[in-house]
C-alpha cells in the first residue's frame, strides 16, 4: 500500500511528510481500491475551503490515470465526522453573482469526476454529511451511513440564504423524490442516519464500529456485479410525486407555504423549489447549470450576508461555553413551579440534567409533570425520542415541595416572583441548607439586580442571573447577567451551560432590564402609544409583521401580560425616567384584570383572536386624552417602533451592557425576534444610514418628544460614517 | 434512653437505618394504578438521594423486596436505581419472599455488611397490586406455538381450527399469587383456621379492624405518616399529586364493619374484606449502613437493627409465623418481650393478628410449637401497632416488610428512645421479626 499526498503524485514514500491538514489523502491499496479520505485525523472538522476542493481535483485526476483501479472508498478524517460543507467564508466573501456561479461550477465540475470515474465509488459516512459534504457524497454510487451520534445529513444552504450548489438539489430530487427533496431543502431539515436510510438518502446503516469493513463490503458487491451503480428507480408516492398532475400539487402547496409568515422574506426556498423541479424537467447539465446560476443569485443577496453574519454570531456564542473556569452541571435545584419555573426544569431535565423542582403548590408540580409529558409524547409520536428516552426525561425531573438536602447540587435557580426579599431569603436559605461552595446560585429574574441580591450572601461570586425567556424550551437566548460581585467563574459556567441546553448565551451587566427587556421597552411603549393615538392594533401588528417580526407588538404584550410589562417598564422609568416614561395603557390594563392570554385576554381574545376586554381600557383612555383619532402610515409605524430600538441598543453597548456589536445583533434576533435576515439591528441601522436614523430621530422628538431624542453615541457613529 | 441494652450500645458493625420514605399507600386500581413497580421504586429511591446529604457514589447495593415483578423489569431493583440515577456502577437485585420481602430485603443488607460486602445499602421494596396480570394460560401458548410453527398454508389453517375459546380465560395474578399452591388454601383460609384454633370470633376480628382504622387515622392526622411519605406525580397523565394514604377510613364504623359477608368461607366464616388488609400499591426505601460508616459520615441513624430472625411453620397457619420468629429475633437482641415498648405486627388478617397475641401468651402453644419453657408474654394492646396498621393502610405485598420497620423506628424517635419490634407472616408458612432500638 502506498500513501500519496495528492499535491505531490511522485512522492511515493509514505514516511516522507505528514500529510497536510486541510487537503484529502488518496491511499491506493495493492487490491486496485483506493481510499479517499476527506481530511486529516487530526482535523475535528473538514469543510470544503479553496485548498480542499483542489487537492480533491488533484486526487480524483490521479485516480483517473490509474489503470488497476478497481472501486473508490471516500471516508471521513475519522470517527464522527464526514464533511461539514462549504467554508461559510468562502460564502461571505463572495459579492458578485458571476463569480458565485462560477464557483459552484467549479465545485460540481470536481464532485463530478467522481462519477466519471469507470468503477464504483462508496461513500462511508460517520458524522455530520452537510451541504458540500452530502452533494459529495450524492455523486458517489452508495452511500452507507453509520449509527454514530454525530451522524446528521442534510442540506441546510437555506439557513444561510443561498441554495445548495454542487449539484445538491438536482441530485438528490432525481434520488429521493420530489417530495423528500422538498422536505429537507426547503426547510434545511437535517435528519440521523435511520431516518436518512427510511427516506433513501443512504442506502445502508451500520454500526459505527463496522462502518468501514462495511462499506468494503458493499464496494466489492458492487465491483463483483461488474456495475458501476446499483439499479435505481422510485417507487410509489415518490414516484407518482415527481410526475406531472401530481407535481404540479406539490409545487402549489409548497409555494404557498414559502409566501406565508416569515418564510415570504427569504428568497433562497423559492428559488431551490424551483431547481428541485427543473431536476424532473430538465437534462442534467442543464439543470446543473441553473443551480449554479441560482446559487450565484442568492450569495449576493443581503438575507444571505445578514444570515451568514449570524452564523459567525452563534458560533461566537457557543464558544461562551468554553471559558476557563466553567465548571459542569450535573445536578440542579429549580425554585418555583411557575410557566417559567416548570419550563427551565423540563428544559435541563431534557437535556440530561438531573432537576428538582420546587414549589409548595402541588398543583403547579403536577402541573409541570403533565407539561413535560405532553412535550415527551409529541417527540415521541415523531419518533424524536424513543418511548425509553422520553421516560428517562421524565425520570430526572423530580417534583417535590421540599427542597431536600442541597450537599450534591451544582446548580440552585430561582423562578419565583419579583420580590427581592424573597430571592435574597431562599438564597440565604439555599447556603444554610448546605449548598456546596462551588454551586451556581442564579436567578431567572427579568427586572431585579443581580448584585442586590448577592448583598451579604458568603460567596457572592456565584450569584448569577440566567434570564431565560418565556417560553424557555423554545427561546433560544439565555441572558448571563454579571452582577458586581459575580466572579468568572461562575459567569463562565453559567455560559456553559446555557450553550449544553442549546442556548445561545449573551453576557450582559447588571444594569436595568438587562440587553432585550430594556431595547423593547421602547418598542412596546410606543406600540401602546400608537395605540392610544387611535391605531387599530391590527394595523400597528401588521406592520411589524412586514418588517419581518415574528409576531406584532400587540399580541406580544398579551402574552408576555399587561402586568409584566407595567412591573418592568417601571422599573425601566426609575432606570431612565426621561426616556421610559411608562405608556399609562399597562398600568390601566392591569387595573382592569385584562391582563393578556394569561387572563380572559388583552387586546385580542383570549386564545388570541378576535378582540380582548382590553379594547374597551383602550377606548376609554382614548376618550380621555381628546384628541381625534389618528392612524400612522405602516412606514410611520415601523420607524416609531424600530428607531428608538436602535437607538437604545447602541446606548446598550455604550454603557457597557453588552461588549460588542455582535451581542446587541445576536441577543436581539434571538431574545426579540429581530428579523435574522437583516443580520441583527446594527447591521440593520447601518443598511437604513446611521445618518438617516439620526435625523428620523430627530424629526420624531421634535413631533412626539424627546423620548425619541438619539444618544450621543448614535450621533458621533452617525457623523464618523 | 428508657433501658440500657444488653449489647455494646454502639456496636459500629452493627446496621444502622439512617433515613426512609415512602410513597402513600393507595388502594389498587386507586390513583397509582398508570405506575408500574418499578415507577414507585423509582420515585422513592430518587426523593431518598434527593433528601440524604450522601453522595450516591458512597452506595454499594440496592435491594429492593418485589413479590409480583413484571416481566418486562424481573429485576426490578436495578431497573430503578438506574431511573433514580444511582450511578450504573452501584448493583442491585431483587429479594422474593412472598409478604416478607420488604423485610428480607433489610435482612440481605445486613448480612451482606456482616460478610463485609459493602457497608452502605438502600433497601425497601414496591409492589403495584394494580398492575398484577392476567395470565394466559399453556393452552393458549401451546396455540400461538403451533400457529408459529406452520408454514403452508395448509398448516396453517390446521392450526388455526385448533383454537378453542376456552384457550382465552384468563389466570388472574393476584388472586393465585394469594393461594398456597401446597395445601391449596387462600391466604384468607388460613386466616380462618388461626381463628379457629384459638376460638377467635367475628366480634373480636370487626373491633380491632375498627381500631386499626382508628388508630391508623389518628397517627395521620397527628402527622405520623406525612413524616415517612413523600408526594407523588405518578404516571402516565400525571394529573395530581397524590400525597396520603387512601385506605385510611376515619369515618369507619363498627356496624358497617358487621355488615359485610364472609368473603372466604361464605358458610361458616369470619373472615371479611373489612377485617383483613386491603390491595394496595406502594413503594418503600431505607438508607442503612453501619453505624461506624454514619458516624464518619455524619449522619444521625433513626434506629439500630439489634436482631433478626426468620422462620417458618405450617403453611396452613402461616398467620402465626410472627410467634415463631420473634423469639429468635429478641434472644438475638438480648431482650424479652417485655422489654418492647412498641410492636409492629402486620395485620395480614385482624384473626391472624389477634391469634398470634393468643400464642404469645399461651403456654401450651409456646411449649409444644416453639419448644419454650413456658408463655412468650402477655402483649400490651396499647403497644401493639400505635398508629394502626394492614387493614387501614393497606398491604403492597413486597413494600410492607420495610414499612412496618420505617414506621417503627419513626414511632421509636417520637418516643424518645426504646426498643420495638417489626415483624409480619408470609404466605406459604413463614415468619420474619426484626428488633429496632432507637438511635
Amino acid at each position: 500500500m502506498t500513501t500519496t499526498e495528492p499535491t505531490r503524485p511522485d512522492a511515493a514514500t509514505p514516511a516522507a511528510d505528514p500529510p497536510a491538514a486541510g487537503t484529502v489523502l488518496l491511499q491506493l491499496g495493492s487490491d486496485g481500491v483506493a481510499e479517499l479520505r476527506l481530511g486529516a485525523a487530526t482535523e475535528p472538522v473538514v469543510t470544503w475551503t479553496r485548498d480542499r476542493l483542489e487537492s480533491l481535483d488533484r486526487a480524483l485526476q490521479q485516480l483517473a490515470t490509474v489503470p488497476a483501479l478497481r472501486g473508490v472508498l471516500v471516508t471521513g478524517p475519522g470517527p464522527g465526522m464526514f464533511c461539514a460543507g462549504a467554508d461559510i467564508r468562502l460564502i461571505q466573501d463572495i459579492t458578485d453573482p458571476a463569480e458565485g456561479a462560477a464557483a459552484a461550477v467549479r465545485g460540481r465540475t470536481i464532485f463530478q469526476r467522481l462519477q466519471q470515474l469507470r468503477v464504483p465509488v462508496v461513500a462511508a459516512i460517520d458524522g455530520p454529511c452537510l451541504g458540500g459534504g452530502l452533494e459529495l457524497a450524492l455523486f458517489c454510487d452508495l452511500r452507507v451511513a453509520s449509527d454514530h451520534r454525530a451522524v446528521q445529513i442534510g442540506l441546510p444552504e437555506v439557513k444561510l440564504g443561498i441554495v445548495p450548489g454542487f449539484g445538491g438539489t438536482q441530485n438528490l430530487t432525481r434520488l429521493c423524490g420530489l417530495g423528500t427533496a422538498l422536505q429537507l431543502i426547503l426547510e434545511g431539515k437535517l435528519l440521523r442516519g435511520k431516518p436518512a436510510r427510511k427516506l433513501g438518502v443512504v442506502d445502508r446503516l451500520v454500526p459505527s464500529a463496522r462502518l468501514l469493513a462495511s462499506a468494503r463490503a458493499e464496494l466489492d458487491a458492487l465491483i463483483a456485479t461488474g456495475r458501476k451503480a446499483p439499479p435505481r428507480r422510485l417507487r410509489g408516492l415518490a414516484k407518482w410525486l415527481g410526475k406531472a398532475p401530481l407535481r404540479a400539487l406539490v409545487v402549489r402547496k409548497a409555494e404557498a407555504a414559502l409566501q406565508r409568515g416569515q418564510a415570504r422574506f427569504y428568497p433562497a426556498p423559492r428559488a431551490a423549489l424551483r431547481l428541485c423541479v427543473q431536476a424532473l424537467t430538465l437534462p442534467p447539465e442543464q439543470g446543473y447549470a441553473a443551480e449554479a446560476r441560482a446559487l450565484g443569485e442568492t450569495i449576493v443577496t443581503p438575507v444571505s450576508k445578514g444570515l451568514v453574519h449570524l452564523f459567525f454570531l452563534t458560533e461566537r456564542s457557543k464558544k461562551l461555553g468554553k471559558l476557563d473556569g466553567a465548571r459542569d452541571t450535573g445536578r440542579a435545584l429549580v425554585i418555583g413551579g411557575g410557566v417559567m419555573g416548570a419550563g427551565i426544569a423540563g428544559l435541563l431535565a431534557h437535556k440530561g440534567l438531573r432537576v428538582r423542582l420546587c414549589d409548595l403548590d402541588l398543583g403547579a408540580l403536577a402541573r409541570a409533570k403533565a407539561r413535560l409529558q405532553k412535550d415527551l409524547d409529541k417527540q415521541t409520536r415523531r419518533r424524536r425520542l424513543e418511548r425509553h428516552e422520553a421516560q428517562a426525561v421524565q425520570d430526572r425531573l423530580a417534583v417535590a415541595t421540599d427542597w431536600g438536602a442541597l450537599q450534591q447540587t451544582d446548580l440552585w435557580l430561582e423562578a419565583v416572583v419579583e420580590d427581592l426579599g424573597l430571592k435574597q431569603k431562599l438564597m440565604r436559605e439555599a447556603l444554610a441548607r448546605g449548598l456546596p461552595d462551588t454551586a451556581l446560585l442564579a436567578t431567572n429574574t427579568s427586572s431585579l439586580p443581580v448584585t442586590d441580591m448577592a448583598q451579604g450572601l458568603l460567596h457572592p461570586g456565584r450569584v448569577v442571573g440566567l434570564h431565560f425567556f418565556t417560553p424557555p424550551e423554545k427561546m433560544p437566548l439565555v441572558e448571563v447577567i454579571r452582577g458586581k460581585a459575580t466572579d468568572d467563574a461562575a459567569v463562565a459556567t453559567a455560559c456553559r451551560l446555557a450553550v449544553r441546553l442549546g442556548k445561545f448565551p449573551v453576557v450582559t451587566t447588571d444594569a436595568a432590564g438587562f440587553l432585550v427587556n430594556r431595547c423593547l421597552a421602547p418598542y412596546l411603549n410606543e406600540a401602546a402609544r400608537l395605540l392610544l393615538e387611535g391605531n387599530a392594533p391590527e394595523a400597528v401588528d401588521a406592520a411589524m409583521l412586514e418588517f419581518g417580526m415574528p409576531m406584532g407588538p400587540c399580541r406580544l404584550l398579551d402574552e408576555v401580560g399587561f402586568d409584566v410589562a407595567a412591573k418592568v417598564s417601571s422599573v425601566l422609568q426609575a432606570a431612565f425616567p426621561d426616556r421610559m416614561v411608562p405608556c399609562e395603557l399597562f398600568a390601566a390594563m392591569a387595573a382592569a384584570k385584562a391582563l393578556g392570554q394569561k387572563t380572559g385576554g388583552g387586546i385580542y381574545g383570549k386564545d388570541g383572536t378576535g378582540s380582548g376586554p382590553g379594547r374597551a381600557v383602550l377606548k376609554g383612555l382614548q376618550k380621555q386624552r381628546g384628541t381625534p383619532p389618528r392612524s400612522a402610515s405602516r412606514a410611520e409605524i415601523v420607524q416609531r417602533l424600530v428607531y428608538p430600538l436602535i437607538d437604545e441598543a447602541y446606548r446598550c453597548l455604550d454603557d457597557g451592557v453588552v461588549a460588542a456589536e455582535a451581542d446587541l445583533d445576536l441577543g436581539l434576533v434571538m431574545g426579540m425576534g429581530f428579523p435574522p435576515f437583516t443580520g441583527g439591528v446594527t447591521r440593520h441601522a447601518r443598511a437604513l444610514g446611521l445618518a438617516n436614523v439620526t435625523a428620523a430621530l430627530d424629526e420624531l422628538a421634535r413631533a412626539h418628544g424627546v423620548r425619541f431624542q438619539p444618544s450621543d453615541g448614535l450621533r458621533r457613529r452617525a457623523l464618523g460614517g | 434512653m428508657k433501658k440500657g441494652t444488653k449489647k455494646a450500645r454502639d456496636n459500629e458493625r452493627d446496621l444502622a437505618i439512617v433515613t426512609g420514605w415512602r410513597t402513600p399507600f393507595c388502594k389498587a386500581g386507586g390513583p397509582l394504578q398508570g405506575a408500574a413497580a418499578a415507577d414507585l421504586a423509582t420515585h422513592v429511591l430518587r426523593e431518598l438521594l434527593d433528601r440524604t446529604p450522601l453522595d450516591p457514589r458512597q452506595i454499594d447495593e440496592v435491594i429492593l423486596g418485589c413479590a409480583g415483578a413484571d416481566a418486562r423489569e424481573a429485576n426490578v431493583a436495578r431497573v430503578a436505581a438506574l431511573r433514580a440515577g444511582l450511578p450504573q456502577t452501584t448493583t442491585a437485585f431483587t429479594v422474593m419472599r412472598n409478604c416478607g420481602s420488604g423485610m428480607e430485603a433489610l435482612f440481605e443488607a445486613q448480612r451482606r455488611l456482616r460478610a463485609g460486602e459493602g457497608e452502605v445499602f438502600v433497601v425497601g421494596g414496591t409492589e403495584s397490586m394494580s398492575n398484577f396480570p392476567l395470565l394466559m394460560g399453556p393452552e393458549l401458548t401451546g396455540f400461538f406455538t403451533r400457529l408459529g410453527k406452520a408454514r403452508s398454508p395448509l398448516q396453517k389453517l390446521r392450526a388455526l381450527s385448533r383454537f378453542r375459546p376456552r384457550a382465552l380465560k384468563p389466570r388472574i395474578a393476584v388472586v393465585e399469587g394469594l393461594t398456597d399452591p401446597v395445601t391449596g388454601l387462600m391466604m384468607g383460609h388460613t386466616a380462618e383456621k388461626v381463628a379457629q384454633r384459638f376460638g377467635i370470633d367475628r366480634a373480636a376480628m370487626d373491633a380491632f379492624a375498627l381500631q386499626s382504622h382508628q388508630r391508623a387515622a389518628a397517627a395521620a392526622a397527628a402527622g405520623h405518616f406525612a413524616a415517612e411519605t413523600v408526594p407523588y406525580v405518578p404516571p402516565p397523565d400525571h394529573r395530581a399529586a397524590v400525597t396520603a394514604d387512601d385506605g385510611v377510613r376515619q369515618e369507619q364504623t363498627l356496624a358497617a364493619l358487621q355488615k359485610l359477608r364472609p368473603v372466604f368461607d361464605r358458610q361458616n366464616g369470619d373472615v371479611t374484606v373489612g377485617n383483613a388488609c386491603q390491595i394496595t400499591d406502594g413503594a418503600v426505601a431505607l438508607l442503612c449502613m453501619s453505624a461506624g460508616k454514619a458516624k464518619a459520615l455524619g449522619l444521625q441513624p433513626i434506629a439500630f437493627v439489634r436482631g433478626t430472625a426468620t422462620a417458618a411453620l405450617a403453611p396452613d397457619v402461616m398467620g402465626l409465623g410472627p410467634v415463631h420468629a420473634t423469639p429468635p429475633a429478641l434472644q438475638r437482641a438480648g431482650l424479652t418481650l417485655a422489654d418492647l415498648d412498641v410492636i409492629e405486627l402486620n395485620e395480614a388478617f385482624a384473626a391472624q393478628v389477634l391469634g398470634c397475641v393468643r400464642a404469645f401468651a399461651d403456654a401450651d402453644y409456646c411449649r409444644r410449637e416453639l419448644g419454650l419453657d413456658g408463655a412468650l408474654g402477655e402483649i400490651d394492646p396499647a403497644r401493639l401497632n400505635p398508629n394502626g396498621g394492614a387493614i387501614a393502610l393497606g398491604h403492597p405485598i413486597g413494600a410492607t416488610g420495610a414499612r412496618l420497620v420505617l414506621t417503627l423506628a419513626h414511632e421509636l424517635r417520637r418516643r424518645g428512645g426504646g426498643h420495638g419490634l417489626a415483624t409480619l407472616c408470609i404466605g406459604g408458612g413463614q415468619g420474619q421479626a426484626v428488633v429496632l432500638e432507637a438511635a
